[in-house]
């Protein structure tokens, strides 16, 4: 894409289309939307990988600004934990964007394929998952949390545990989000919960935060470079936004299960689309 | 303890009214700037607006961020406003490999 690009209405309209379809099915699958929408761009629109991410870095923007907005004050969101893991986050998508530029198409297509056929594992791995609850009488610490959950009525109290490896997996998410363009959680949000100590919620609220923050490093360097044009990242983000509105409405409660293992097959598919276009 | 939390809930207002403004601002003129784009109704300030709207985007969560600086100053957290301010640095960062 170079910057001469004229945005026609139907392209418009597709890169609409395609925010929103993302938008829902992260929205449904607690994913951000960048892993389905990057090889949509990229795979379907032969946009450059490049100019994919930094579109889809746009979006992650926008979803983590708009969904922390509405979540700030009910105690879900850990801010200790996301600025101390920020540090890190943002560390690592400097040196991924600036990797970025450094390195082939090729080569991010492959680590593409790679993190889609990592996503789909972790969608899997989650059907049948429920939240813990934990003893409400555990002293939260400096960097724990509490937080009221709606389904037990119950309070939920939590400490951190094993920080280095959040910090490590913030770092890696860091860089991955700015080379691939997606927000990251995917990495952060099981390392969180599974091995920090975190609940689910409070994870992936506190990711939610994190990846604004990660995601505009990234994206000012594709920006300053040329690869974030607004006539296509503006679709793109109100698709998105409407795609996240409406999926949180209509998947409230629903059993996504189906849903889960559908998209882990698309996951597969994108990863071998991305294996066998890497060399074209 | 007490005065901690008290500056936590005020911080995580003040950072969701930040975000609330960014979205809305940028959002509206996406909206905006690509009906007019499409229409082709002022091709100069639909490219302006756009633009513009991208700018709000990005700055928005950077703009949080030196909220927290200035509210971690102010109960004098010295370890949140060094990790805080690392955020920055790399987003300073990343300005820089942008441009040079």
């Amino acid at each position: 894409m170079n910057l001469l690009t004229p945005l026609t209405a139907p392209l418009a309209l597709i890169i609409f289309g395609a925010g929103t379809v993302a938008g829902a099915l992260g929205v449904a699958l607690g994913l951000g939307g960048g892993i389905f929408l990057v090889p949509f761009l990229t795979l379907v629109l032969g946009f450059p990988l490049k100019s994919a991410a930094a579109i889809s870095l746009a979006t992650v923007i926008a979803t983590s600004s708009a969904v922390t907005a509405q979540r700030a004050g009910n105690q879900l969101i850990n801010l200790r934990v996301g600025m101390v893991l920020e540090a890190a986050t943002t560390v690592g998508s400097l040196l991924g964007g600036i990797t970025a530029q450094l390195v082939a198409e090729s080569v991010l297509r492959r680590l593409f394929g790679v993190v889609a056929i990592a996503v789909a594992a972790v969608v899997l791995g989650r059907v049948n998952k429920r939240n813990v609850i934990l003893d409400p009488t555990v002293d939260p610490g400096r960097l724990g949390g509490r937080f009221y959950e709606e389904e037990s009525h119950g309070i939920v109290s939590y400490r951190v545990k094993r920080l280095p490896l959040a910090l490590f997996a913030s770092f890696i998410a860091g860089n991955v989000s700015s080379l691939l363009g997606i927000g990251g959680g995917i990495i952060k949000v099981p390392v969180l919960n599974a091995w920090c100590g975190m609940p689910l919620r409070a994870a992936a609220a506190t990711s939610a935060l994190m990846i604004g923050v990660t995601a505009t490093g990234g994206a000012i360097i594709y920006y300053g470079r040329g690869d974030l044009q607004p006539l296509l990242a503006a679709p793109a983000v109100l698709g998105v936004q409407v795609g996240s509105w409406a999926g949180a409405r209509l998947t409230y409660g629903a059993s996504v299960k189906w849903l889960k293992v559908l998209m882990a097959a698309i996951l597969v598919i994108v990863a071998v689309l991305m294996f066998l276009r890497s060399n074209a | 303890m007490n005065r901690d939390r008290s500056g936590m809930q005020r911080l995580e207002t003040t950072i969701g009214e930040v975000l609330r403004f960014g979205t809305i601002t940028s959002s509206t003129m996406f909206a905006i700037g690509l009906v007019m784009t499409i229409v082709g109704y002022q091709p100069a300030v639909a490219q302006l607006l756009l633009a513009t709207g991208l700018v709000i985007l990005l700055a928005t969560p950077p703009a949080r961020v030196v909220v927290s600086v200035i509210e971690y100053v102010r109960e004098r957290d010295w370890t949140f406003v060094l990790l805080t301010g690392i955020v920055l640095l790399a987003l300073a960062g990343s300005v820089v490999a942008a441009y040079f």
